[in-house]
């Protein structure tokens, strides 16, 4: 289990979803891909492809959500990828015995992953942070 | 494990949650219900809103009238009844029987017929076969590939050349390599078809200067900086490229190369310079249009020729920087998905490089040549000269058209086979009428070779004169 693996380094109660340590072990990096900052990074901050396509650059200002099944909505993945934070979240404060910093840390991790996610954020970008 | 145990005992996680704070449940119940109600959802795009009920698409497809596959064209169209050519189209060329001298094909340096080129071509035919059955990526490279990307290299003074096994897929697949959606092209309106097609696979955006004009393109220019300081986000992430013809096919003039280095340093855009009728013809050692304006090489950021003129072969090359010309490797699709060049065509372009570099003369004797006739051409009653003085493929047309571009073609098409009848072999330049962006007027393309003697290019400016004079008055 994540939190098992994660907590010997740490030795504090964990916190799926915060991770406070400054000290980048191997167990911390994959903690920090697997993790809703990381799932947020690569799917909805970095933008385009790190490869050529064969789509003369329709997919250079998209997000890799955005890019996910050519844009068709509600599919297995993105239905895979939007119930897994969700269920970490379950865990992740089950673990943490509903401690409220965490509850509040966890939460807002969980609302940025989510959120995003709609439908209706398809290609929104607010404030025209990361449009180009 | 154990220490981690006495943390965690299950009764104790229990009872907090039978102790959780209440928004906390509420929340996740809200969670468990979005599960469900995601698990239930269909997929949709996001697009797709057809507004047609179904009863309005039975009736469109009701009354939609198939078009016929083959439209109904006119018996006497160029396409159906070709000229048929017995033998090398060389300077003796032998058209629909009758002998002529050949002033139609672009064999500029005379190298179609050379019999070094022949030995060298049937020489790799022995060794290699005729085709490669295969595109670069799949057994297709052949030791005489890279011989000739090294040797076009070294020519042009570039870091690396391209081979492509087709002249037209050359540029068409440059472009689209480089360029792509959002991207700010500006092309000179009298551009080839082939770049014209290039442009059209990039999906960038097109701007489109008049021929030859600086001002106009500086103020495209302009245009564009404008919007970019609005949106200067936009702006670091777009390309911009200008893509001149050194030699312009369709009106046999010469981009001015200088001041485009200016303009390109000004604004901050990428030079690609279509090389095809003046590589092997301008400059003194025959190294196109940046040997001509003494132009830095390194200032071009990609040139692109076809070698199916003065090389005498097939095919075409780019050449430029190594990191330029290394991305076509995977981004170009004429190379990634063509079988590449046959041996025997590239062991035939690397022999014509051999002699380009052997006789540096022939292209101050081109030129003079180039001179010559324009010069002869002049004064034609009827006809008027398109071209510079320079260039090997000038265009003749009318000086007042009919007012009707097939009534004009059918006058020059007149001409054409009265010259024929009398020894001279020209031709029309033919387009796409439909397709071209700019269609340039109908008009007779005059070519000058090596070959051809002063004497044939006297009797052929009378000849053209005579003939004019009758069909035109």
């Amino acid at each position: 289990m994540l939190y098992i693996i994660c907590s010997q380094p740490f030795g504090q109660s964990p916190s799926c979803f915060a991770v406070f340590s400054l000290v980048l072990t191997d167990s911390a990096v994959i903690h920090a891909l697997f993790s809703p900052q990381g799932m947020y990074v690569f799917l909805h901050a970095v933008k385009g492809t790190p490869f050529e396509t064969p789509d003369q650059g329709k997919a250079r200002l998209l997000t890799h959500w955005e890019q996910l099944d050519y844009g068709v909505q509600f599919t297995s993945s993105r239905k895979f990828f939007t119930i897994s934070p969700i269920i970490l979240y379950f865990l992740a404060s089950f673990y943490t015995k509903y401690d409220t910093t965490h509850f509040i840390l966890n939460t807002a991790s969980l609302l940025s992953v989510l959120i995003p996610k709609m439908p209706q954020l398809h290609g929104v970008r607010i404030f025209g942070i990361n449009k180009y | 494990m154990a220490t981690a145990a006495e943390q965690w005992v299950l009764v104790e996680m229990v009872q907090a949650l039978y102790e959780a704070p209440a928004y906390h449940l509420i929340l996740e119940g809200i969670l468990i219900l979005w599960i469900i109600r995601l698990l239930f959802s269909k997929t949709y795009k996001l697009q797709e809103r057809s507004d047609l009920t179904l009863k309005e698409k039975e009736e469109l497809i009701e009354e939609w009238q198939p078009e016929p596959l083959v439209p109904p064209v006119s018996k006497d169209h160029p396409a159906l009844n070709y000229n048929i050519v017995s033998g090398p189209p060389s300077h003796n060329i032998v058209v629909n029987g009758k002998e002529c001298i050949n002033f139609a094909s672009f064999n500029f340096l005379g190298l179609l017929d050379n019999p070094r080129l022949k030995a060298a071509a049937l020489a790799s035919l022995k060794k290699y076969g005729v085709g490669t059955c295969g595109p670069r990526g799949f057994y297709g490279t052949f030791d005489v590939h890279l011989d000739l990307e090294d040797r076009l290299a070294k020519f042009m003074k570039t870091e690396e050349a391209i081979i492509y096994s087709y002249g037209f897929a050359t540029i068409a697949s440059a472009i689209p390599a480089y360029s792509k959606r959002g991207d700010i092209v500006f092309v000179d309106k009298a551009a080839c078809f082939a770049i014209q097609k290039g442009l059209q696979a990039s999906r960038s955006d097109i701007k489109l200067f008049n021929h030859n004009d600086m001002d106009d393109l500086e103020r495209l220019l302009k245009e564009q900086e404008i919007e970019d300081q609005k949106n200067p986000r936009k702006a670091r992430v777009t390309r911009r490229f200008i893509i001149v013809e050194g030699l312009y096919m369709n009106t046999g003039t010469v981009c001015p190369l200088p001041e485009l280095v200016k303009l390109k340093y000004k604004y901050k855009a990428r030079i690609f310079l279509e090389e095809s009728l003046s590589f092997g013809v301008l400059g003194e050692h025959g190294r196109g249009v940046t040997e001509h304006f003494g132009i830095n090489i390194d200032d071009i950021d990609l040139i692109s020729a076809n070698m199916e003129n003065s090389l005498a072969s097939i095919g075409g090359f780019c050449c430029g920087r190594s990191f330029v010309i290394d991305h076509q490797r995977l981004s170009g699709q004429g190379y990634c998905f063509s079988a590449s060049l046959p041996p025997l065509l590239a062991a035939a372009a690397i022999e014509a490089l051999n002699i380009m570099e052997e006789n540096p003369g022939i292209f101050a004797v081109l030129k003079e040549k180039c001179k010559r006739i324009h010069k002869a051409l002049q004064g034609i009653p009827g006809l008027k000269v398109v071209g510079e003085s320079i260039s090997p493929a000038l265009h003749l047309q009318l000086e007042e058209t009919t007012g009707c571009r097939e009534r004009d073609v059918k006058l020059l098409q007149e001409i054409v086979n009265q010259c024929m009848d009398r020894g001279i072999a020209l031709t029309q330049a033919r387009y796409l009428e439909k397709e071209e962006k700019y269609l340039p007027p109908p008009s007779i393309r005059v070519v000058v070779t090596v070959e051809q003697t002063e004497e044939e290019l006297e009797k052929a400016a009378s000849t053209i004169s005579e003939v004019a004079q009758t069909v035109l008055l």
